[in-house]
């Protein structure tokens, strides 16, 4: 135990003798005028429901947070009245523009919405007797198992910190736990998904690995929020998008495409909070650049791993055949490359123009896509 | 950077003319095809409940036969796949089943996937905002719910403060931890809005149950943390609900609770499941586990400070502030605080504990309450 109780109760005859005299019908109300806001929130769309934008209203709403969140060190309600002696939680993150997105609210409410369960929105009947060639079985289970392994780091990102994020950013904070509950099910599909195909599991990648643990370990919220939402989260999305157009069969498709719903809220949440990183912050831009220089080897650790790379040429070529792999080799090649433009132009986006300049990954991938 | 990946991967030509290779020629390596992994075939054993982890747990794969102490896997490499030499170390800190392990675990996690509901939806906010509430009962009400939204995340941030640290082997707990962030997020969300619909807005913080979260926060080891927050925390808390919908001023409120009250079942469920598992295969644990819940039950006990969360009750059970609404509030409150503690115990007797109950000074504390609870209100 790190943290003990100021005094023991049990010894405590003040407590004995409040209580004894609110149980006597002697209330204190010492609560009962707070001067806290009077509120009576609605609905803008009554089908919509009552969303946190409908909340976002006087002192109670996330729009009067101030950039920088000071005095406020418990989980006590934003708005609510503070008194006493509160505790300090702990919280090492306490400015605004190092968490918040304008999207976030709005990304939080689409994660409730499109929220689905593995174990019944697969049909996984429908793989049971396939006559899916054994080769494609594997390249699939092959595929699965990298991506369990990516699902498991992602749903730690956010793990990581938003215990330590102060309760005042409650949106940011609800994001993240439905961000975790996002990647808790990739987790569970891809698992699911390699355990039905008759092959098992098959290896865990060493170069995926290393390059997701540096990702990891960034050191502050925006550095991680960068690497495992915008780069990461990018490389999902690419990921799903390209396997879901592949597949060959309905719960492959279905599994992809419901993983890229998921991934894209990552996606959008790191690109809006960057820009609301760099909008508050501009001097970061040239950290971040640095960062990403610094770390944008992981990308190439983790698409040029042979665990991730082969299963994909076998994938998109349909086999193992000669002309099979080499049709799937292009294919791959042009999805590299569409991949990569992708994340220049969301770093463009986001106000990072200065990376892709700077990257050294266009002359990696020239050699490797000039065929 | 806390973490260096051990090459940069831009740098390391080898592994780079690997690559370029592989996508230029379509040749392959394929010795990850062919590894000595188990092949299997899992299928759902009931199609309306679809393939669920349980239906994974086979050979290698599955928790049953996950071994006490995980020695072999400390990467992030899925339960059953082969482990290549150099995959980094993820630094779990907790790597004994019995930390963190509970019977149906793995049910839990599969039921709250299917029972995740939307507090922006599934609650007649519109009807409820043009609902007023006497001034009283609104305030009472508004307060109650400013202390529930201001205690629900705390079971996000606890788990999810441990969610990293446990080996990957057991993603049937992390996955189960995300269930419950989940769930909290929805429970301080729904509280909140509520309190922003009442007229009233929020109210007052609790001092005291800050510092009883703080407790909570800053637990020392995982079992310490679970057996504090889901068992003792989250069951008295389950018991509150209970309460709430009995003394809810409409309707709607009493489907809110009710449905806080299914997803709090479920933590306080693998709670009980967890201690459960640990007395049935370490029961040279109970001492540890007495001195914690000694701790734990001297913040509870100290609640009585908190007039912020005993008044509002009195005065909802009650509905009112007039001499005759308080007698009857402080008559059900009584025996809500009194249901409180008997369930506590009652828990973790089913749990193996029973010793509990003669060792807790919240028992004698118990046995004053219940002689209260025969003398009239004012005498």
């Amino acid at each position: 135990m790190a943290y003990f109780a100021h005094k023991d109760f049990f010894s405590d005859t003040g407590l004995y003798e409040l209580v004894q005299r609110v149980m006597s019908g002697e209330l204190t109300l010492s609560w009962y005028q707070p001067g806290t806001e009077p509120a009576r929130c609605r609905p803008a769309s009554a089908a919509r429901g009552l969303t946190y934008a409908d909340c976002n209203v006087g002192s109670y709403g996330y729009d009067a947070i101030p950039e920088f969140v000071r005095g406020k060190n418990s989980m006590a309600a934003r708005g609510s009245l503070l008194w006493g002696t509160l505790p300090d939680i702990g919280y090492t993150v306490n400015r605004k523009s190092d968490v918040w997105s304008a999207n976030v609210v709005a990304l939080y409410e689409e994660a409730k919405t499109r929220r689905w369960a593995p174990a019944v929105d697969i049909p996984w009947s429908a793989l049971a007797g396939s006559a899916r060639p054994p080769v494609l079985e594997a390249a699939t289970a092959q595929v699965c198992t990298v991506l369990e392994e990516i699902a498991l780091v992602a749903m730690e990102a956010p793990g990581r910190w938003v215990y330590l994020i102060n309760q005042e950013f409650l949106e940011v904070k609800s994001f993240l736990c439905g961000q975790m509950l996002d990647e808790a099910r990739h987790v569970e599909v891809f698992r699911k998904r390699a355990l039905t195909g008759g092959q098992g599991l098959k290896r865990a990648s060493v170069p995926v690995e290393q390059a997701l643990r540096e990702l990891l370990a960034a050191d502050t919220y925006p550095r991680t929020s960068l690497g495992i939402n915008v780069v990461l989260g990018g490389l999902q999305v690419a990921l799903f998008r390209h396997l879901a157009a592949i597949a060959d069969n309905d719960a492959d498709r279905r599994i992809f495409t419901l993983s890229l719903q998921d991934a894209a809220r990552s996606v959008a949440y790191g690109v809006g909070a960057l820009r609301c990183h760099l909008a508050a912050q501009p001097h970061q831009a040239h950290a971040l650049c640095d960062h990403l220089l610094e770390t944008e080897h992981t990308i190439a650790g983790v698409l040029g791993s042979p665990e991730l790379c082969e299963p994909l040429i076998i994938l998109s070529g349909g086999g193992l055949e000669a002309e099979q792999r080499g049709r799937g080799a292009a294919r791959l090649r042009q999805w590299l490359r569409q991949t990569v433009d992708e994340l220049f132009a969301r770093l463009r986006h986001a106000g990072l123009g200065s990376y892709p300049q700077e990257s050294r990954l266009p002359a990696c991938f020239a050699a490797a896509l000039a065929a | 950077m806390a973490y260096l990946s051990t090459r940069d991967f831009l740098d390391d030509k080898a592994y780079l003319d690997r690559w370029q290779y592989t996508l230029r020629t379509g040749e392959l390596d394929l010795s990850w095809m062919n590894v000595a992994t188990e092949r299997i075939a899992c299928r759902p054993q009931s199609p309306r409940r679809g393939l669920t982890f349980r239906d994974l747990d086979v050979g290698s794969y599955g928790f049953s036969e996950m071994p006490e102490i995980i020695r072999e896997n400390r990467s992030f490499a899925p339960r059953g796949a082969a482990m290549p030499d150099g995959l980094p170390d993820a630094q779990a800190d907790v790597n004994l089943k019995s930390e963190v392990w509970a019977y149906n675990v793995e049910g839990y996690y599969e039921e709250a996937m299917s029972r995740q509901w939307n507090a922006t939806t599934d609650i007649p906010w519109a009807e409820l905002a043009e609902i007023e509430l006497p001034e009283t009962i609104g305030k009472a009400y508004a307060q109650l719910l400013t202390f529930l939204t201001e205690v629900e995340m705390i079971a996000t941030d606890v788990p999810a403060k441990w969610l990293g640290r446990l080996n990957a082997d057991f993603f049937e707990v992390k996955n189960f931890i995300a269930t419950q962030a989940m769930d909290e997020a929805r429970h301080a969300e729904v509280f909140r809005k509520r309190a922003l619909t009442t007229g009233f807005g929020l109210m007052c913080a609790s001092p005291h149950n800050e510092n009883n979260l703080k407790f909570l926060r800053d637990g020392d080891s995982f079992a310490e943390v679970s057996l504090g927050l889901h068992l003792q925390a989250e069951g008295m808390v389950l018991t509150l609900f209970r309460f709430s919908e009995f003394i809810s001023p409409t309707e709607a409120d009493k489907k809110l609770f009710r449905l806080v009250m299914q997803d709090e079942a479920r933590h306080v469920g693998y709670g009980m499941q967890h201690l459960k598992w640990v007395i049935d295969h370490f029961p040279e644990k109970r001492e540890t586990i007495h001195r914690y819940l000694d701790e734990a039950e001297n913040f509870v006990f100290g609640a009585g400070y908190c007039t912020e969360v005993t008044e509002p009750f009195i005065i909802l059970a009650g509905k009112g502030l007039k001499r005759e609404n308080i007698a009857e509030g402080i008559r059900i409150t009584r025996r809500f605080q009194l249901k409180q503690i008997e369930e506590y115990f009652e828990r973790l007797t089913k749990c193996g504990l029973p010793e509990r109950r003669e060792r807790s000074k919240l028992a004698r504390a118990r046995e004053l309450m219940q002689a209260a609870l025969d003398t009239p209100v004012g005498s």
